[in-house]
């Protein structure tokens, strides 16, 4: 494997308490290759969302990262970034897609306006260019590019979560992390989302951390995947080893609880 | 717009029911209603005159639909009688005049307070948990538990005459002549001012608490999580997003505020023996003046409508959801 | 949201204005033990400063202004809390029927509550006082509690239209249970936070508005209570005059009463939803981010 893009190694992370502290993450370590698709599986709970976050260093007060926990993107450590480091390497480097299509676009502004306030914060655009650049964006998602004077509401939930992923890709980011992103969406148009994310991402190189209580949906999409119980890592290993041949036990329930798939058609 | 047309529709009914209470309230007490109605003003009140407001009332001979049709039909003609106490002046010259200092006052005071809380609201949200939101939160709880009667006068005593910075009745000096001109302004602002200062310190609080426990509530949504992921700036993501969003709830609490300061205004303006309708109605009460009781729910039901009316325009104007494509 | 039994006795605010009304209402009960005079006796001079014998001084007319405080709170509390439960039955039983019924009822209804939402309230009840004529206390709480309760009703019904879809509910109704059980036994219940906030919120409001009323000149100047204090004190220019006892002890003793029953307000609404809270509760988070353990 080549160097790897991201490199998450011992990553802790507890909720303190006023008396004790949860224990959401537990000493994981994984990596993601340029332009890998890689999975983190497991039921809500698990933590698998707080390590999504903790990528873009997210978290808010109770949440601590402990001391020995490291994520490195091309071999930076995230969690050293000061205020203005962090500010330029979110988003430019990790975007992010968010849980709920429906919410993560602000309701009373423009989609111009949600994509111009990227484009100037990280490039210094103007209005005039980052009009063009919204437009190139949208239709990359096929979205008509005269539609971004409306508004969030006037569009529907998937159409807002290719607006979202437009978003996203708006400053060519080498890394895409992808926490539930179909989960509010009707099973055909989650299946439009993820082949039109597949596409963009053969086209554009992006790398994938895609996270997923839907097995199922992971075995398809993804190159390699890891299974988290109760903040662990438990096994990870490539799709198809993980839909074949799996290791743990945990895996194995995993798959029990599943109905019989359709031979794991990779997209 | 449809929304806004019935609004309309719906204050309208709202006037009605006023109007629809000072009718059937003095017919409603025990007695005669004309007795009660105009017994303040003895045998002072020429019997023309008396006659001239009793059709006004609807004190006419016949069933009670035509009483009130009549009344209605006065109230709608801009006819609210004339009032006891400064007779033979309208009711509506008598209140109209006070109205200017009132809506003025109130006004300025709710724009003020609201901008203000409105601010402290979000910084406190923002830094929610630290010294200054919680200095925020109590002060808020002490500002906003104090009855506005209570404020008034422990104002007016220490600014007004304990400490004598600022004069304690008129809207101005009486010795200037009312005109456009830099020294009766510089008057009316120099008496405004503990007022204003009164009912700013009665309603800054609520504001605050309303757009902090308001903005509290969104910092969860995708939209500002996603706003941070994006890089923006921490004050960009605060007013944008969290306060841009927050500012829509705060604004409808705006509509409901709105008889709390209505009523916190008539209460500074007595004790502050300010001009405006609070203070007028206060003499119209001891004078048992009921032309003038009267009318002044009409009239500040009318202000009410308005402001809600405006409340809602902008409302409309702030959540794209509500215009139609 | 997990409720809280003991919420109530762990927040500060609430000990605090606990504290304070159970106080308030120590000293009303106790009058009589606490003071040798009568309330509306003529005990000294007119107007005499804060000394050994009136240590809040006298009034205009020689009352001992002490005296007519510890008894007036009993006016104050009662007409708050009578007229502050009254305002809360009336709201939340129309709430929860507008609510739970929907239809012509929740219509009829709702258009009352908003319609008397938009009339401003301290004239209607001028008005109302101004006919009544010297209204007493009692009057004052029955009339609080006719106009005042739109609010309640408003915030109730919201409410009970999300507990209506509630699992319980629906099984209730399968059951076959008749309406006024499931209103009164299943929606009810869930609502009590609601109700509570409501139910404060109304006191103060009955305790501010009764107080006004009075100062305004429409309560009955022979009942003893703060507001025809602050009347009688106003009427006499106390504050012109000097005699600031007169009037500031009327003042303050409200504003003391409408900071205890805030201070359990907003500690009833912080127990409600715990992301209102204000206080720090990051103080382990922090010590752990200064010893280097960690991070964000």
């Amino acid at each position: 494997m080549t160097a790897p893009l991201l490199s998450v190694k011992n990553l802790t992370i507890d909720y303190i308490g006023e008396e004790k502290d949860f224990r959401a993450v537990d000493n994981v370590s994984f990596d993601v290759a340029p332009g890998e698709v890689f999975g983190l599986a497991g039921e809500s709970g698990c933590g698998k969302s707080t390590i999504a976050f903790a990528i873009s260093r997210l978290h808010k007060p109770p949440a601590l990262i402990r001391r020995e926990s490291s994520i490195l993107l091309n071999g930076r450590n995230v969690l050293d970034l000061d205020d203005k480091g962090l500010r330029d390497f979110r988003w430019r480097e990790v975007a992010m897609v968010f849980q709920s299509a429906m919410n993560s676009l602000n309701p009373v502004l423009r989609i111009e306006q949600q994509f111009y306030d990227v484009l100037k914060t990280h490039k210094g655009m103007n209005r005039t260019q980052a009009r063009d650049r919204t437009a190139e964006m949208l239709k990359l998602v096929d979205i008509a590019p005269d539609r971004m004077r409306d508004y969030p509401h006037q569009f529907s939930g998937g159409m807002r979560q290719r607006i979202v992923i437009a978003i996203c890709l708006a400053l060519d980011p080498r890394l895409v992390v992808m926490d539930e992103p179909t989960t509010a969406l009707d099973v055909v148009v989650q299946r439009e989302i993820l082949q039109r994310i597949n596409e963009l991402r053969r086209s554009l190189g992006f790398a994938v951390l895609f996270i997923t209580h839907d097995l199922g949906l992971m075995v398809q999409f993804c190159d390699r995947i890891g299974i988290m119980l109760a903040g662990k890592l438990v096994e990870q290993n490539t799709a198809e080893a993980i839909y074949g041949s799996p290791q743990h036990d945990y895996t194995k329930q995993l798959w029990a609880s599943f109905p019989s798939l359709h031979g794991g058609v990779l997209l | 717009m449809a929304f806004l047309l019935r609004r309309l529709c719906f204050y309208l009914a709202a006037f009605l029911a006023a109007a629809t209470i000072n009718f059937f309230l003095p017919r409603l007490m025990p007695g005669d209603p004309v007795q009660i109605m105009f017994s303040s003003a003895g045998a002072e009140l020429p019997p023309e005159s008396l006659q001239a407001l009793k059709l006004t009332f609807g004190f006419v001979d016949g069933p009670l639909w035509q009483q009130y049709l009549t009344y209605l039909g006065s109230i709608f003609s801009g006819d609210l009688g004339r009032s006891i106490k400064y007779f033979p002046l309208p009711v509506t010259t008598v209140l109209g005049n006070a109205l200017i200092w009132t809506v003025g006052l109130m006004g300025t005071a709710t724009i003020v307070s609201f901008t203000l809380g409105t601010f402290l609201g979000i910084l406190a949200a923002w830094r929610r948990g630290s010294l200054f939101d919680v200095i925020v939160s109590v002060g808020a709880i002490f500002a906003t538990s104090v009855p506005a009667v209570v404020t008034s006068l422990i104002v007016v005593f220490f600014f007004g005459f304990t400490l004598n910075w600022f004069p304690t009745g008129y809207a101005a000096d009486p010795a200037l002549d009312p005109a456009f001109t830099l020294q009766y302004l510089g008057s009316v602002l120099y008496h405004g001012i503990l007022p204003m200062l009164t009912l700013c310190t009665v309603l800054t609080g609520g504001f605050a608490v309303t757009m902090r426990n308001n903005m509290i509530n969104l910092l969860g949504e995708d939209y500002i999580i996603m706003a941070r992921a994006k890089g923006l700036s921490d004050s960009h993501v605060m007013l944008w997003y969290a306060a841009r969003n927050a500012l829509l709830p705060t604004v409808s609490s705006l509509a409901i505020a709105i008889g709390t300061i209505l009523g916190g205004s008539l209460v500074t303006e007595v004790v502050f023996n300010y001009p405006g309708l609070g203070n007028i109605l206060y003499q119209a009460i001891l004078a048992r003046d009921y032309p003038v009781i009267q009318g002044q729910l009409l009239i500040m039901t009318a202000t009410m409508l308005v402001a809600n009316f405006i409340v809602d325009v902008s409302y409309v104007l702030l959540d794209p959801r509500l215009k139609r494509a | 949201m997990k409720t809280q039994p003991f919420g109530l006795i762990r927040n500060r605010k609430a000990l605090v204005g606990v504290a304070i009304i159970a106080f308030i209402l120590l000293v009303a009960i106790a009058a009589p033990l606490l003071t040798p005079y009568d309330p509306g006796a003529r005990v000294g001079r007119p107007h005499q400063a804060p000394s050994l014998a009136h240590w809040l001084g006298t009034t205009r007319i020689g009352q001992d202004v002490f005296t007519r405080l510890i008894y007036g709170a009993r006016t104050s509390l009662a007409v708050g809390f009578g007229a502050g439960l009254l305002i809360t039955l009336v709201g939340t039983a129309l709430g929860i029927l507008a609510g739970y019924r929907g239809g012509k009822a929740d219509e009829v209804i709702s258009f009352f509550t908003n319609m008397v939402l938009v009339v401003p309230n301290l004239p209607l009840l001028l008005v109302l006082a101004a006919f009544i004529g010297q209204a007493s206390p009692w009057v004052i709480a029955l009339i609080l509690g006719g106009t005042s309760w739109a609010w309640g009703a408003r915030v109730t019904r919201a409410e009970t239209l999300s507990v209506k879809q509630k699992d319980y509910v629906k099984s209730a109704e399968m059951m076959g249970e008749p309406r006024w059980r499931i209103m009164t036994f299943e929606i009810f219940p869930n609502l009590i936070s609601i109700v509570g906030i409501n139910f404060i919120g109304s006191v103060i409001f009955a305790i501010i508005t009764q107080a006004t009323l009075e100062f305004l000149g429409l309560g009955d100047p022979k009942v003893v209570s703060w507001g025809t204090m602050l009347y009688a004190a106003q009427k006499a220019s106390a504050l012109s005059v000097g005699a600031w006892w007169d009037i500031l002890t009327p003042c303050f003793a409200l504003a003391f009463l409408g900071i205890g029953l805030s201070l359990l307000n907003f500690a009833v609404d912080e127990i409600a939803n715990p992301r209102l809270r204000t206080g720090n509760r990051l103080g382990r988070w922090s010590a752990l981010i200064r010893s280097g353990e960690g991070r964000l």
